[in-house]
């Protein structure tokens, strides 16, 4: 027992550059070596995905891309899912950004689906721009922005992410403001996001919404997914991963979810031992 | 004193009890100052605080490398890539189409066309939309320079997460306990490992810990065995029972619970942090409109 007892107390006394390499190879060896692992819908993730399917064919849609690079694994998968989900549903796409670099992702994300090819070899969405989607590009302000949208869009964008007159767009012919659009979609990874979407754009207009959030945000924003002010949610990578299942196209979610899996299990394994440790130390000390 | 003083608390009060008020009172007016003058207002004030953010930050950053401070190399290297951005963000093209092909100034274009012969025309790419255009050197940087870079900073947190949570994560009282255990199921609970796990698995640990509680309250083996093969017993006979469903009970199901926790405890005391903020928000802006809080006057 007092052998078993010094090795985890050993355990407990790790130097933190092993618990780095053995997160590295958690991380590293399953994207690697893709394992796949069961994913299994949540219930927000169906709610999101029952309200995308609820939207009229044909619809107007407005996506806003609020994140960066530095939560693009998290963020990414789900817009470009849902941009998948909305093209196949024949939606218009109006893309705005209230992060700069969100146009960045927006084009990225524009470009996977531009590229991506059904087994004929043929692009599986022959998407143009001015006729599927519209990138209206970033605007400083924050949530002055959504107000701004929510009142008068032509006053916020009076040209376009290419620097072409919003006027001039035949695309843009009918819209005024946000009540124009059939539904608003944001993909958030903190401030300007979610919240403010919430706040001065779905609740005021009534434009139905949903969001798609980076893991740490899912506390916060989960109460408007009950009050109904947000239709679903994809919370984190694994909302994503959830998503791609139910649209039937897996993607760099599902992969992720094997390394993101062996992560957890690192960490929650040294966490025990931590712990564990702890217990044995407290009760030598107070024994001598 | 009236221009530094009473005057800005006159200006904010009017606003923002005008901008109040449009939330009361039917008037078309009122509604569009609020909801498109004001809004373009803080647009432009916005804008112009990014000029003021900037400069701000290189005079910090100019003092430093000037007096030499420690760890001023970074503060050089922010100062160079901020000239880099701000130089091939507002004076270089960076993108010059002959046809479909893109070259990087204008006398490599045109030398492509000599080349190749072609009857092609040189089209550089427009202003402001080059910082988006791909193959410009905007373009580049933030492919090859920010992003990863972006990416790599965010990815360190799961190391020092990892770290942290070993080090700090401790069962020292009930509430740190309590946080401890909906910590780990949520980890384990949120991703597809969790669902591989069976409800079974979690009923037995769950006996084994109490028969270890147990044994630290009462101290004697004879009680902690006793309990332990009692309710692995139970657990068993109940789990042939049932078929060893690997969902059920659900109240041990870690992606069941997971979620339960996501949509009871912490929705709740999400909310009620909503609603202090709430609040908060309301008292502040009731305060900045009565002219009691200057903070933003430097007071």
């Amino acid at each position: 027992m007092k052998f078993l007892e010094d090795i985890i107390l050993k355990l407990g006394a790790v130097d933190r550059r092993v618990i780095f390499v053995l997160i590295g190879l958690a991380v590293l060896i399953p994207l690697l070596t893709p394992i796949s692992l069961p994913v299994r819908e949540t219930p927000t993730t169906v709610k999101f995905y029952d309200g995308i399917e609820d939207i009229p064919k044909n619809s107007k849609v407005l996506v806003s891309f609020d994140y960066g690079p530095s939560t693009r694994p998290e963020i990414h998968p789900m817009n470009v899912g849902v941009l998948r989900h909305m093209l196949r549903n024949g939606h218009q796409i109006y893309i705005s950004c209230l992060w700069p670099d969100g146009i960045y992702m927006a084009l990225d994300a524009l470009e996977e689906i531009t590229d991506e090819v059904n087994p004929d070899n043929e692009s599986t969405f022959d998407i143009k721009e001015y006729e599927d989607y519209i990138l209206l590009g970033y605007r400083p302000g924050a949530e002055a922005v959504i107000k701004g949208l929510a009142s008068d869009l032509r006053k916020v964008y009076t040209v376009d992410a290419n620097g072409n007159f919003i006027d001039d767009i035949e695309m843009m012919d009918g819209i005024k403001n946000l009540n124009d659009f059939a539904y608003i979609y944001s993909g958030s990874a903190g401030y300007p996001g979610t919240f403010e979407w919430v706040k001065y754009g779905g609740d005021p207009t009534g434009v139905p919404m949903s969001s798609g959030t980076t893991s740490v945000q899912v506390n916060e924003v989960i109460p408007y997914v009950q009050t109904g002010q947000l239709i679903g949610l994809l919370a984190g990578m694994p909302g994503a991963a959830e998503y791609e299942k139910l649209i039937n196209v897996p993607g760099i979610a599902i992969q992720g979810m094997a390394a993101q899996s062996f992560a957890h299990i690192v960490i929650v394994l040294f966490i025990v031992f931590g712990n564990l440790a702890f217990f044995i130390k407290q009760r030598r000390d107070r024994k001598y | 004193m009236l221009l530094k003083r009473y005057i800005p608390i006159a200006i904010v009060a009017f606003f923002g009890a005008l901008t109040l008020s449009a939330w009361f009172i039917d008037n078309e007016t009122i509604e569009t100052f609020a909801n498109d003058d004001a809004t373009q207002f803080f647009d432009i004030i916005a804008a112009f605080a990014v000029f003021l953010g900037a400069l701000n930050l290189l005079k910090l950053q100019f003092i430093k490398v000037l007096k030499q401070q420690s760890g001023w190399i970074y503060s050089a290297i922010a100062i160079a890539s901020f000239f880099f951005a701000f130089i091939i963000g507002f004076f270089i093209r960076g993108a010059y189409f002959v046809g479909e092909d893109v070259y990087f100034s204008q006398k490599a274009a045109e030398a492509a066309i000599l080349g190749s012969g072609s009857s092609e025309v040189v089209v550089p790419v427009d202003w402001g939309a080059h910082v988006q255009t791909d193959g410009s050197l905007f373009q580049w940087m933030f492919k090859y320079i920010f992003s990863p870079l972006s990416a790599t900073m965010f990815a360190l947190l799961a190391f020092f997460v990892a770290s942290a949570s070993f080090r700090a994560f401790r069962a020292r009282n009930f509430e740190a306990s309590l946080l401890l255990v909906a910590g780990i199921i949520i980890m384990l609970g949120r991703v597809p490992i969790g669902s591989l796990i069976s409800s079974w698995t979690i009923m037995y640990i769950l006996a084994f810990s109490i028969g270890i509680g147990i044994n630290s309250y009462v101290k004697n083996r004879n009680v902690m065995f006793g309990w332990i093969l009692g309710s692995c017993g139970a657990i068993t006979g109940f789990g042939m029972t049932m078929g060893w469903p690997i969902d059920q009970p659900a109240i041990f199901f870690l992606p069941a619970l997971q979620e339960w926790i996501y949509l009871v405890p912490n929705l709740a005391g999400s909310r009620a942090i909503l609603i202090g903020i709430g609040l908060g928000i309301v008292a502040t802006s009731l305060r900045y409109i009565f002219g009691l809080e200057k903070s933003y006057l430097g007071e």
